[in-house]
């Protein structure tokens, strides 16, 4: 397929998904969400199994899923992301983009339930902590260091998450099924990469249109050179940051999707942060949504490795 | 951006004929131009760019009718990158070829096509730019010189500054005021600057060298068949100039970021200072920061197309901007040196880096100026002024 045939496909794809958000995840479902027993609103993901395909959108079309691409799926990570949906959509794409890569059997097994039963699966890439939804999905992969295993026996801890719009799990399990070798936080750097990108357009395009119109010495204060050349600065490192995630999506690698990871990561938290100090008084309130983007970028930058540590991991890895 | 095995091909050409020529009859000229090094070997880069011109690696992009190849992005992104790795001279040809071209091919009438594009694509003639003023930089539509009909031609009278390459340029393309004030009144002209009526005076710099000038016109004239566009519609062309000129940050230009930043690393490596955390924490920051801009020129140009370069140029201009300033700081805190080469102000690289880069963030629209036009013309942010 040319680059234009997929850029009109994928265009049309992130326009069908953002309706499908607007119409069922609107803010005020996302607050619900995020303080509901499950964090996250299950009707939706059955949902988005059902409408979208998001279990089977990365599952080869041989074990009856849709075959698409980690380009494809960064589309569908965007448009939750950008909205801070809550629910396990990332891990389960980042999770079977690693699975349809180890080419096992016990993989593809993993993979056509995931696909046919439309299964929800978390990861666990830092011992049992910070686990995404992990006392609320169906599935656990388990990245030990050199193998990747289907964790059985669960036993999931709802903790209280800094960012509620993504739930955190402690976990603990008594044995697994290997499925593959090393590879998980490729696709997970990779997504949450594009994530942060896509949230943090949001986030400014929001805080730009607060500054047109919050009017202060009678002009709107989006008029003031202090004001509006922090947002040109942000735009310019957002535009950055989602090439980075561009790149990570299609050239997939340890490299490209640490780097993408820890750049947009950055880049969401900046811009997030000038975002509650850009709405004033109004951005410190709970009412204001500004915390949620604060939460979730900070969230974002320390999940699957801090920004620092990726950071380190490039230069090492590229020789530096 | 896809390569096809014919680019491929091309660029096995390019590379052949660079080098061919680069370790034949111009082995000489290798390194040479470029920040810091752009008073070097003037005479024989002239004669570098009418090589050019002769092998056919000029006006890539410009129509087939017009005297170009019409060649698709990705082979003129190819060219631009092979002519940096090849080490080839810094163009005396740049503000001819992507600037007063373009404009040319965009707003010149078919008789100034004739008679100037063939002299900007054989490289015998160069061309450096007339726009900014000392009472006119960021503020462009403050331009003061005047420029007065008189029968079949115009004369000018005025003062430009920062005018790179005034001292080996042929012609001048100047912005000068016609009538009225501000934005209305200003038009385009070209004008030959070997005539009694121009004086070119060097500008010494913050590095102790000069690679711009100021130049005085003074009943300077000009026929009036060089206007570009109609009289008082300057302000429209030169904007049109601007924009490319913003839009030229290409992967050629990285490939040379590319080699600044290998040599900072490999003074890091050698001198120790990559194993202090802290220095070697901005030396990765750097790699990731030119990785980033790699990223932003491949996005972009996959989603461009072949469009004119507009609004993304200030945003790119702003990013490598930024981040070359920030390598010049680097070089010089790796190199960790306090003392020049010798008299009278002989530079290191990394001295020189950073001094010259102080200049990225100025030229060709300061950093806060791309910053007005990304907030108000991107975002949609409103003026400052009613």
């Amino acid at each position: 397929m040319t680059d234009s045939m997929k850029d009109t496909e994928q265009r049309e794809m992130r326009r069908s998904v953002a309706a499908f958000l607007d119409r069922h995840a609107p803010m005020t479902a996302v607050r619900a969400a995020m303080t509901s027993a499950d964090g996250y609103d299950r009707a939706l993901w059955r949902r988005a199994v059902d409408e979208l395909g998001v279990t089977a959108l990365l599952v080869p079309e041989r074990l009856g899923g849709l075959g698409l691409t980690l380009s494809d799926a960064a589309v569908v990570v965007e448009e939750f992301g950008r909205r801070l949906v809550p629910g396990p959509v990332l891990t389960t794409l980042a999770a079977t983009a690693y699975l349809a890569g180890c080419g096992t059997p016990e993989a593809d097994e993993v993979l056509t339930s995931i696909a046919e039963l439309g299964l929800s699966v978390s990861v666990a890439v830092n011992g049992g902590t910070n686990v995404v939804h992990g006392a609320a999905v169906d599935l656990l992969l388990v990245d030990t260091g050199d193998d990747v295993v289907v964790a059985s026996d669960v036993v999931a801890r709802h903790r209280v998450a800094l960012d509620q719009t993504r739930n955190l799990a402690d976990v603990e399990f008594s044995g697994g099924r290997r499925v593959g070798g090393a590879g998980l936080p490729g696709p997970l750097w990779t997504l949450l990469a594009a994530e942060s990108a896509a949230a943090a357009r949001t986030c400014l395009d929001l805080t730009v249109e607060y500054l047109k119109t919050r009017e202060q010495f009678g002009r709107p204060i989006g008029s003031f050179q202090a004001l509006k050349h922090r947002c040109a600065d942000h735009l310019v490192a957002v535009e950055g940051a989602a090439s980075t995630a561009w790149r990570a999506t299609r050239e997939p690698g340890e490299v490209p999707a640490a780097l993408a990871k820890a750049v947009c990561t950055d880049v969401f938290f900046a811009v997030a942060a000038d975002s509650v100090q850009l709405h004033g008084g109004i951005g410190f309130t709970w009412e204001h949504d500004a915390h949620l983007y604060l939460k979730r970028a900070k969230a974002n930058q320390l999940l699957f490795g801090s920004s620092r540590a990726l950071r380190d991991l490039v230069g090492t890895r590229v020789g530096l | 951006m896809e390569l096809t095995a014919d680019d491929e091909k091309f660029r096995a050409e390019v590379r052949a004929w660079l080098h061919a020529n680069l370790h034949g009859d111009f082995a000489d000229v290798v390194g040479t131009g470029g920040p810091g090094h752009e008073h070097e070997a003037l005479d024989r880069r002239r004669e570098w760019e009418r090589r050019l011109g002769e092998g056919g690696w000029t006006g890539l992009g410009w129509p087939q009718d017009k005297g170009g190849r019409n060649l698709s992005l990705a082979r003129q992104v190819i060219f631009h990158e092979e002519y940096a790795r090849a080490g080839a001279p810094g163009r005396l040809g740049h503000m001819s070829e992507q600037l007063v071209g373009p404009t040319l091919l965009a707003f010149g009438t078919p008789d100034q096509q004739r008679r100037f594009l063939p002299g900007i694509l054989d490289g015998s003639v160069l061309w450096c730019q007339g726009y900014s003023e000392p009472g006119a930089g960021s503020d462009l539509a403050g331009v003061r010189t005047r420029a007065v009909r008189d029968g079949d031609r115009y004369v000018l009278d005025g003062q430009k500054v920062w005018t790179s390459l005034a001292h080996v340029a042929d012609w001048c393309f100047v912005l000068a005021r016609t009538s009225g004030t501000r934005h209305a009144g200003l038009s385009y002209l070209l004008v030959p600057m070997d005539q009694p009526g121009v004086t070119v005076r060097p500008i010494a710099q913050l590095t102790g060298t000069s690679e711009f000038n100021e130049v005085f016109f003074d009943g300077a004239v000009t026929a009036a068949d060089n206007l570009v566009g109609e009289e008082g519609d300057g302000w429209r062309v030169a904007m049109a100039t601007l924009a490319f000129e913003r839009g030229v940050a290409t992967l050629g230009q990285q490939v040379g970021f590319a080699r600044e930043l290998d040599a900072v690393v490999e003074r890091a490596r050698s001198n120790g200072a990559l194993a202090d955390p802290v220095l070697r924490a901005r030396v990765v920051d750097a790699w990731i920061g030119l990785e980033v801009l790699r990223c932003t020129a491949l996005r972009t140009l996959q989603s461009a197309g072949d469009g004119v370069p507009g609004l993304e140029g200030s945003i790119s201009k702003l990013q490598w901007a930024r981040w070359h300033r920030d390598l010049g700081e680097l070089a010089v805190d790796v190199a960790g040196e306090l003392v020049t080469d010798g008299p009278p102000y002989e530079l290191t690289d990394a001295q020189r880096l950073f001094l010259y880069t102080r200049a990225d963030t100025i030229y060709g629209g300061t950093d806060e100026v791309q910053r007005t036009i990304v907030a108000e013309r991107l975002l949609g942010l409103p003026r400052e002024r009613a």
